[in-house]
């Protein structure tokens, strides 16, 4: 693994990076299982619910590394959100992965000082904000490219254009506000300096600056635009034309038309573990450009 | 009446869940139990689930969907899954697809549009059910191991089986911190408009209550990592020969092949029947 070769900025060995990942993914895996068990509040269409504790990985992100927060936070949520709740939604899991930990990480590279109370809250209203608003386009979008079903159906695209409207607004000022803005205000200079030690850390500093300058470099940002098009595209290609001409190939071919579907299926699982792993591998080149 | 509504039902989730969550958790790690999917090889497991989790979002037939449906619903009753976690996936269900009939209607779209959307329920159902029934009767160390050997990394595939198995101990640990919160604070005298402030102090306890839980838990993860490098963890997983010894008990018997043909039989001959009959 390419993890040892880093190290040379927050001087992280491969343990405290473990440790990291660990905090994040099982304090994050609680916190989803929290809000899964949440009551929602409904008045009429109009939905008022707790998205998620975000504020746990972004202190995270603060405080110690974002990568391994992000990563860790994601798998969290995948483990015990999703596989043992039985909530798992395929492919379209893979583009809120990819929105989610780019939001933690953006975040936490953006907080050069935790003890800036500033620095904090433009953090705390930038990850939810990336997180909501990728996911908003690409929910709409995806109405507007056309899923075969909505489009017969009168009325139904509007009705869909209101409803991600109306729970992004919800996201970004109750948990955004709630969730993500008065926690880490709150939480992130009581842990700074406390928790730390515990993982026999030092607090991070000013050393940071430099890192965030050195971070983000073009490359990041074309690989992070990248990763959200293939998030994106991921999606579009388990919700829409796809289906469309399997199921005209067959009319023509019969049988052979099942096993071009079930290779078109396999197809895109395969590469959708490759991408994963390219995911990965990028985010480690993107690392050790300083 | 909302208000009362409202109040019942977080009382009620609350009694329900916390102890319930904990005892389903403990029975999830910790119970071996022998079902009829934990008798195969978790790789073999981990694929048929990647199947059945992608595949039916490119199937828009519900012949195909409800044939896969059945198969499925057999398959998690013998996996004897939790009820808090069929209860979440029914309560889950049941609302999306309520919320969007209403929108629908709303809107003008009618009960085509309920029409249209039963297919998505269907696969929700499908991918929901084949994750429960296959995580239910999957044991963490064979979860992780099965991971690890499909090339995920060490980190990873430990966090998953380490997860699973401290997750009820976090749960019980932060009840119990929230329970001290309550039981030195003071909650709001007055209910105020829909019980707002008392949902306000709920939320503010639960934010709250992470705190001592991160400073514990820092320290418990400290511990298990010191405990994980004593057993050279770092450098025995970068080694390949480490990494055969461990895995070497897994292996895929002829009885792993049977139940992958017979799934593959079963999906063909659905597609079949699908691509002749539509609904």
């Amino acid at each position: 693994m390419s993890t040892a070769t880093i190290g040379n900025r927050f001087e992280l060995t491969s343990q405290q990076k473990l440790m990291i990942f660990i905090l994040s993914m099982s304090l994050y895996g609680i916190s989803n299982m929290i809000t899964e068990l949440l009551p929602q509040f409904r008045v009429g269409p109009v939905e008022l619910k707790v998205e998620y504790f975000i504020f746990i990985p972004l202190l995270f992100a603060i405080l110690f590394n974002p990568l391994y927060a992000a990563l860790g936070a994601c798998v969290g949520e995948l483990v015990f959100g999703e596989l043992l709740l039985g909530q798992f939604g395929g492919v379209s899991e893979l583009e809120k992965f990819i929105e989610f930990s780019l939001a933690i990480f953006v975040a936490g590279m953006l907080v050069t000082d935790p003890r800036n109370k500033r620095q904090l809250a433009i953090a705390a209203y930038v990850a939810i904000g990336i997180d909501q608003l990728l996911g908003t386009i690409v929910d709409i979008a995806k109405v507007y490219i056309g899923i075969e079903d909505l489009e017969a159906v009168p009325g139904l695209p509007e009705s869909i254009l209101a409803i991600e409207g109306f729970s992004f607004l919800n996201a970004m000022i109750v948990s955004g506000t709630l969730f993500s803005l008065l926690p880490i205000i709150y939480l992130v200079p009581r842990l700074y300096g406390k928790v730390e030690p515990l993982l026999g850390m030092k607090p991070r500093d000013g050393r940071a600056k430099v890192s965030v300058a050195g971070f983000v470099t073009p490359r990041f940002i074309i690989v992070a635009i990248l990763l959200f098009v293939v998030a994106g595209a991921a999606e579009f290609l388990s919700e829409s034309d796809l289906e469309l001409f399997t199921w005209e190939w067959e009319m023509d071919l019969g049988n052979i038309g099942l096993w071009l579907s079930l290779a078109v299926a396999v197809v895109i699982f395969i590469a959708t573990l490759l991408i994963i792993r390219k995911k990965r591998k990028t985010n480690h080149k993107g690392e050790t450009i300083v | 009446m909302e208000l009362t509504k409202t109040t019942y039902k977080t009382s009620f989730l609350e009694k329900l869940s916390v102890e319930r969550i904990k005892v389903e958790l403990l029975r999830t790690a910790y119970g071996h139990s022998l079902t009829f999917l934990s008798k195969f090889d978790p790789r073999i497991l981990i694929a048929w689930y990647s199947f059945f989790a992608i595949v039916p979002w490119f199937v828009h037939n519900k012949v195909v969907l409800l044939g896969m449906l059945v198969a499925i619903a057999v398959l998690t009753y013998t996996s004897k899954p939790s009820i808090l976690v069929l209860l979440i996936l029914a309560l889950g269900l049941v609302s999306d697809a309520a919320y969007m009939l209403v929108v629908s209607l709303l809107f003008g779209g009618g009960l085509s549009a309920a029409w249209a959307l039963s297919t998505l329920t269907l696969k929700l159902l499908v991918i929901a059910l084949a994750s429960i029934a296959v995580f239910s009767s999957m044991d963490p160390e064979k979860l992780s191991d099965g991971l690890l050997s499909l090339g995920f990394p060490a980190q990873f595939s430990f966090g998953v089986a380490y997860g699973y198995r401290m997750l009820p101990i976090l749960i019980e640990e932060y009840n119990n911190i929230l329970y001290s919160y309550r039981l030195r604070g003071r909650g709001p005298e007055r209910k105020g408009f829909l019980g707002w402030r008392v949902i306000l102090y709920t939320g503010k306890l639960s934010v709250v209550a992470f705190y001592p839980l991160i400073l514990n838990t820092a320290k418990r993860t400290r511990t298990t990592v010191e405990a994980l490098e004593v057993k050279g963890f770092t450098y025995a997983m970068k080694d390949p020969k480490v990494k055969k010894i461990k895995l070497s008990y897994l292996k895929i018997l002829p009885r792993d092949y049977v139940f992958l043909a017979i799934s593959a039989v079963y999906v063909s001959l659905l597609f079949y029947v699908g691509s002749h009959y539509h609904l």
